[in-house]
This record gives C-alpha cells, structure tokens and sequence, in this order.
C-alpha cells in the first residue's frame, strides 16, 4: 500500500538545513538527514553534538531557527497536532507519573492521545506484554529501575502506534537480555514500515539494528564524503595469537610496518586500509607460523566512523562544508 | 490517510482539559498527608468556632460575626496552602520529566494550563468544603441573609480561584519550583499584607494643613443681668496642624483580597446602626477612608445661642456606621475585577512560556 502525505513528501523523516541556537551557543547548525519509512537510521555523535536539542526539535518541542522538517509529511511547526499524532518520541530525561502504576502510566498516555478508554486499555495490556513490563503492572512508577523506566518509556512512545519513532538513548540502562530485545523489537517495527531514528552512544548495539547512520559533531551533520572519507581511512584490527612473542617475530617477517602496528594489554592492534588488505595480511601471518586465535576489527564500522570524523572535527574545521 | 489516530476527529476541549485535572489531583493532591492536613484544618476550623460561639455571644446576637470570620479563615488557610500546592504544577512537571512527554501528545497547551489550574481550584475550594458544616451551623444560628450567605461565598470561591491562577501561572513562568512557589507566597502577601502597609505609610506620609479657627466663651467675663444671660466670645483663634490624608489612598485597600470579600457582602446592620458581622465593619471602616478630612473648621460657640445650654456638643452630627456605608462607593468589583485580570494574566503568560514547539527559552531551563 502506498502511504500518501498531504505534501507529497517522504512520510518517513525530511530534515534539511536545520539550526537552532540557544543565545550565543550553536546547539545546531546545519543538520539534514533523510529516514525512509521501513528503515533505522542511528544518529551519533559526541556529548553536546546537538542530538538532543535536533530529537527535541523533531518531536516538536523546540521550534528551529532555520531549515525544514517534515515528520510524516507534515511540518511540526505550522502543524504539530498532525505530527504529534503520527509520532512516537522515547526521550533521553526519564520521568514518569510517580503515583501511578505503571498501566495507569500507559493507559493515561494512550488517553492523552484521544484514544477512547477501552481503546486505552487493550492497547495497554499489548505494551505490557511488549515490553516485558507485564509482571510490574500494578506497581508505582517510582519503585521502577532505571532499565524497567527506560521500557515504560518505550512503552509511552509506542502506546498510539506511530509512523515514526523517535528514540534518544533507547538502549541506556538496558541488560544485555533487554538490549537484544529492544533491538528485536527496533527491527520487526522497522519491518512494520515505521521510520525510526535512534540516537545512542552504544555504536556497536546500532551496528546491528540501524540500516544507515547519520553522524553530527558540532551540530553539524556529516556529508556523505565525510562519511566516505573516514570509512576509508586505516582501522585498527585485533589480532591474538597462541604465543604473542612469535606473533611479533612474525609481523615482523611479512614487512608490515611498525607504524601499523601496536600492543596492549589485551592484543596486538594492527592497522589495514580495507578487508581485502587484511585478509591478505591473516594469510601470510599464517604462513609466517603466527598461530593466529583471534583476528577482526577492533571497533564497528560505525565507531570507526565516529571516531574517526570526531578526530578529523577536533583537529581542524577544514571538512565541515 | 493512514494515521491510526484520527486527528480531524476534535476531541471536545474539555475532555482534554478533564484528563489533566485528574491526572493533577491523582499526582498532587491524593494521598494520606492531603486527608490528614484536611482534617487538621476541620478541627482547627471548629474549634474556632466554638471560640467564636462564645466570644460573639451567638445564640442571642445571631451567626454574622461567626460566619463572616470563617469565610475569612478559610480564605486565611487558602492562601497559606494554596502556593505550596500550585506553585509547583509546570515547573515541577518539567523537573520531573514529565512535561515535555505530555505535551508531545495531543494535549494543547490551553489545555494543560487550565487543566493544572483548575485542579489546583478545586484543591483550595476542598477547604471551603470542609469549613461546610461550621458556614451552614453560623447560618442556623440565624440572622445571616442569604444574600450575604452567596455572595461571600461566591467571592471567596473566585479568590481562591485568583490564588491558584497566580501559583499556577508563576509555575510556568519561572523555572524552579521552589522561586516560584516563593513568589506565590510574595504575591499573595502583597495584596493582603502589602496593601494595609502602602494604605497605613502612604496616608501618613501624605499630611494635609489644617486650620481650626475657634472663638470659646469668654469665661472670664460671665454675662451680667443687662446681657440677659449672652455671654460673649473670645476673639476667635487659629490653630495649624497636619492630618494624614487617608482619602488619597482608599483605593489601594480595594486590591485587599479580604476587603473584596468583606465589602463585596450586602452590609447588615442593627437598628442603632452598627454592622452586626465582620465583613460589615470592615466595609465600613474601609469606605469611611474614602472620606477627605475637613481641612478648615471653624468653631464658634455663640453661634448656637449664647449660653453653654444651647451648645449640643455636635454629638448628632456624627453619621452612624450604615449611613457611612451608604454614603461610600463600593469598591469590591473593582479590586475583584483587578484579581481576575491578574490571575488570567499569570495564566496567559505561563500559556506562552509553555507552548511548543518552543522559540524562546528562558535561560538555565530545558525542554526536557
């Protein structure tokens, strides 16, 4: 089925050239980004990015100074009832209604969006058993964890089934079970054709769940050669061995340079361009009679990335457009 | 469309409305420390009662003092617990977290303005509910109009509406609960305490000249037989002093939210005159102000015959309490009317800090 917007535009999330400022502080400069409906897209970045105050301007919060949104293809500003209604928005502050239980907490939510009672209540008992909070029910918001908030506040943003979701930090707080499931349920949402775009600092959980990724530093969104450039550049790669010493002996036959290489405490860390690179490199180690336990990148694609356009904002302002 | 809620489907505003006075008193007010501070004041409220049982002679002289002083204790009480309880209602929500996922919903902002103060309304008005039974025993006890019965009643309901607008309004205005519930505080002391102060300094720093000129008998001289029993008169003479010029300033005691309600009540009087319950002679003490001091007077004591016999003393030119209430403007509507604006003003400029999406911020806060 094709979903129709009034304005013809994406029914997913259209962000371009957006800036807000706060004073004299830029919190954000100039974000774009594009979340088509059925897909997650990550936004990461560095502490005071800009992320929060951009999820607060997308879930019509925070009015922009400049550029245009459209969330399902409506502008939150000219009409954030229409928005409000086809978005889910999960924020990063957890707080919840501390006298009442935790179904009085979804069921009110639900009603807060004009859904009948009945209506509230079944929609209710579904998030409950969504959300693993089934078994808390009847107990006051107060007494939850912060994990168990985190789920209510899932929970929250889900209760009137929205087009588009919004999820800052959704996975802070969360074990290691709850994680596997918040990402489950990310990607069967996505499969429903919802718009999800998630905001976390946990790369390696996006890595997995986030079809695409959108990278901010300094309130500024990278661009796609950005982008391009820093996945290019060198990754680290951890290497073990049964013996690090005839490791050593090893790298040192097959002529990778010392500046590629470096050792901690866990491992030796050897730095190629691409895969290809490091595929050649595994097999004359293992020819050279390094016996190899262990070999894959040390960090994500996305930390990689992340950490490598951070460095590149750190070191000069040359890349930013 | 595929929206699964249907946003051209208007809910009627005040079912949205409804929602967050619920949701506000199942937060706020609803739980055992709000019964037990209820009931502290339903004892606190009868036992001064029974006082006022005896110290007004009630069961002869008839219920008007003692119901006039408990509207005025529990407009007392209103303003004491009233801050404290809508001080907080948006700034608290916001420190909290959950203000901003409140207003991501279909709630508007009207609405949730509104509905926090009308939850904070209901709160104060719960104290007049339990002063109930004491109002209702005043009136039995006789000699209250019903008159005065609904109008004081409908007043104080509307100040302690004008409290909670201004508590509520102030929440949304400033950004920490405890500045603004201060600020409650400080308003509410201002109109009640505040008005007496500027009405007392600034009558006294205001003096008027005064000039009485006098002219007494001439006690020295006792008129002999050919005067027929005229005495004769001094020169008269002229003495200069100041008066505070009260009159100026009457209209600030207007703002008093305790002379609203006494001045808003139909004045009842007994037959020498005199008011016959608290509001009475409050209202009459309050418009007698009104009143300019006569700044030349000018005595003479052979003008009313020519002996001390003639001269009366001026005692019947003195207006009795109800002709002086008669005589004054009343001044009720408008302190009320000054009330109610301020209170809608508190309402609307907390309206415009609160709206989403949000342009200015106010400084140190956060959306969310």
């Amino acid at each position: 089925m094709r979903i129709v917007t009034p304005t013809g535009g994406t029914a997913g999330i259209s962000v371009s050239g957006v800036s807000r400022n706060f004073g004299a502080v830029h919190a954000v400069r100039s974000a774009s980004l594009e979340v088509r409906p059925g897909s997650v897209t990550g936004l990461i970045g560095p502490n005071g990015a800009g992320k929060t105050t951009l999820m607060l301007m997308l879930a019509t919060l925070l009015a922009p100074d400049a550029g245009s949104i459209r969330i399902a293809g409506y502008d939150p500003l000219s009409d954030a009832a229409a928005v409000r209604a086809r978005m889910g928005w999960m924020p990063d502050v957890l707080g919840a209604w501390p006298t009442l239980s935790v179904r009085q907490a979804i069921e009110t939510t639900g009603r807060l969006y004009r859904m009948p009672r009945q209506q509230a209540a079944l929609r209710t008992a579904e998030l409950l058993a969504i959300t693993g909070l089934a078994p808390l029910a009847e107990q006051p918001t107060r007494v939850l964890s912060r994990g168990q908030k985190q789920k209510l506040s899932l929970a929250r943003a889900l209760v009137h089934d929205p087009q588009v979701l919004l999820l800052d930090e959704p996975a802070s707080g969360l074990d290691p079970a709850a994680r596997a499931d918040l990402r489950a349920l990310v990607r069967r949402l996505a499969g429903e054709g919802k718009a999800i775009l998630v905001s976390s600092h946990v790369l390696s959980e996006l890595d997995e769940m986030a079809d695409s990724a959108v990278y901010l530093a300094a309130g500024v969104t990278a661009s796609a050669e950005q982008i391009a450039r820093a996945q290019n550049s060198l990754r680290q790669w951890r290497v073990r061995a049964l013996d690090p010493a005839r490791l050593a002996a090893a790298i040192g036959t097959v002529g990778l340079g010392a500046d590629r290489v470096s050792v901690d405490n866990v491992g030796t860390l050897i730095a190629f361009a691409d895969e290809a690179e490091a595929a050649e490199a595994l097999g004359r180690l293992v020819a050279a009679g390094a016996q190899i336990s262990g070999f894959g990148p040390a960090v994500g694609e996305m930390e990689h990335t992340f950490l490598d356009l951070n460095r590149a904002g750190t070191s000069g302002e040359e890349g930013r457009a | 469309m595929s929206a699964t809620v249907a946003t051209s489907a208007r809910q009627p505003f005040w079912g949205g409305l409804w929602l967050i006075v619920t949701l506000e008193l199942r937060q706020r007010v609803r739980g055992v420390a709000w019964y037990v501070l209820l009931g502290v004041f339903f004892v606190i409220v009868g036992f001064v009662t029974v006082l006022l049982w005896f110290a007004t002679n009630a069961l002869e002289s008839g219920g008007g003092g003692m119901f006039s002083t408990i509207i005025f204790f529990v407009l007392l009480l209103g303003s004491l617990v009233s801050p404290a309880l809508s001080g907080n209602a948006i700034n608290g929500d916001r420190d909290s977290g959950v203000l901003a996922t409140t207003q991501v919903t279909l709630i508007t902002t009207w609405q949730l303005v509104l509905g926090k103060f009308v939850a904070a309304w209901l709160t104060a008005l719960a104290f007049l509910a339990a002063a109930l039974p004491f109002l209702l025993f005043a009136v039995v006890l006789g000699e209250v109009s019903f008159a005065t019965v609904a109008v004081s009643t409908l007043v104080l309901a509307l100040e302690l509406g004008v409290i909670a607008a201004i508590g509520v309004g102030l929440s949304g205005i400033q950004t920490r609960p405890l500045f603004s519930i201060v600020t409650t505080y400080l308003v509410i002391a201002a109109l009640s305490v505040g008005t007496l102060i500027v009405f007392g300094l600034a009558g006294l720093a205001t003096q008027s000249a005064t000039t009485t000129t006098s002219s007494d008998f001439d006690w020295n001289n006792p008129p002999d037989d050919e005067a027929n029993g005229r005495w004769t008169c001094t020169d008269p003479v002229v003495y200069e002093s100041t008066v505070p010029r009260f009159d100026y300033y009457w209209g600030v005691l207007a703002a008093n939210p305790y002379v609203v309600v006494a001045d808003a009540a139909p004045g009842s009087f007994d037959e020498l005159g005199n008011p016959t319950d608290l509001f009475g002679w409050i209202a009459t003490g309050v418009r007698s102000a009104q009143n300019a001091p006569e700044l030349d007077t000018v005595y003479d004591a052979c003008a009313d015959g020519g002996s001390p016999q003639d001269v009366n003393g001026g005692n019947g030119d003195y207006p009795t309490a109800e002709e002086m209430y008669n005589d004054a403007v009343p001044s009720w509507f408008v302190g009320l009317s000054i009330h109610l604006l301020l209170g809608a003003g508190a309402l609307f400029w907390a309206y415009t800090r609160t709206n989403t999406p949000a342009r200015r911020l106010p400084t140190g806060s956060r959306v969310a």
